[in-house]
């Protein structure tokens, strides 16, 4: 069982997160978003092997949050507030 | 036809129904009065007179009426009496929703409770956690003490209430 850091919540166990993509992968907005564009956001992942920034979300208590952590040996090395740019607003 | 509901064990009558084993004993806590407030807390706390931001998980509740946090912008009130508060929208920026038969409260007691709690969730028992939202036994609850640190109360969707039932009945902490 690993903690997720939950940044409201503190450590809790990592059956209560769920995973919510990559973080800055913004969706696209207005009329004259190409399908290249559009292909981009829906389909096409960096994928990083490595340390990575990732979108999740603590299910019992609702926050949505980014979470750094390295994707070849699982170690978290933080989570923060969610900030306008990372939500996509 | 098949009587698909002989696939579940009956629920018990949670009015009487006790279990005790070993040192711990669950039964249902009826009666209580449950707000479930969202949005603006200040402005609720102003509203209602209930001051701080509410017990998280494992933390001590006291009182005839008290908090329950649950996340950033929401809280449960609980109390023996009803809230003076009106049910729907506020203008000062919260709404209320009355959750009196919605959430089901298991009230826990005895020495052995911190074992069981164990066996329900990885939660450090040492460690403060500002939400009382947690998963135990893969069902969402809201878990604080009340009193003291040998009586705990979970409030869970009312559905689930047999369900976890029927997992303190098969616990083997119990």
């Amino acid at each position: 069982m690993q903690l997720f850091p939950c940044p409201f919540c503190g450590p809790r166990e990592e059956s209560e997160f769920h995973y919510g993509g990559e973080a800055g992968n913004l969706r696209p907005d207005g009329s004259e978003v190409t399908a290249e564009r559009w292909a981009g956001y829906l389909h096409m992942r960096d994928n990083p092997k490595g340390p990575t920034r990732e979108i999740w979300v603590h299910l019992t208590c609702g926050e949505f949050f980014a979470m750094s952590r390295d994707s070849v040996n699982h170690k978290v090395s933080g989570s923060s507030v969610l900030g306008e740019a990372e939500h996509g607003a | 036809m098949r009587n698909l509901a002989e696939k579940w064990p009956a629920a018990p009558d949670f009015a009487t129904a006790t279990l005790s084993k070993g040192s711990v004993s669950v039964r249902t806590l009826g009666g209580l009065n449950q707000l479930l407030v969202s949005g603006d807390l200040a402005a609720w706390s102003k509203a209602s007179g209930l001051a701080g931001e509410g017990v998280g998980a494992g933390a001590i509740a006291n009182g005839n009426k008290y908090m329950v946090r649950i996340a950033r912008d929401r809280v449960l009130a609980v109390g023996g009496q009803p809230f003076p508060i009106v049910a729907g929208w506020h203008a000062a920026g919260f709404a209320v929703t009355v959750m009196d038969a919605g959430l089901h409260v298991f009230e826990i007691e005895g020495p052995g409770l911190d074992r069981l709690i164990a066996r329900g969730t990885a939660l450090d028992p040492g460690a403060a956690s500002r939400s009382a939202s947690i998963l135990f036994a893969g069902a969402g609850v809201l878990f604080y003490r009340f009193g003291d640190s040998d009586r705990a109360r979970l409030h869970v969707d009312r559905g689930l209430a047999p369900y976890l039932w029927e997992w303190f009945e098969q616990a083997q902490v119990l």
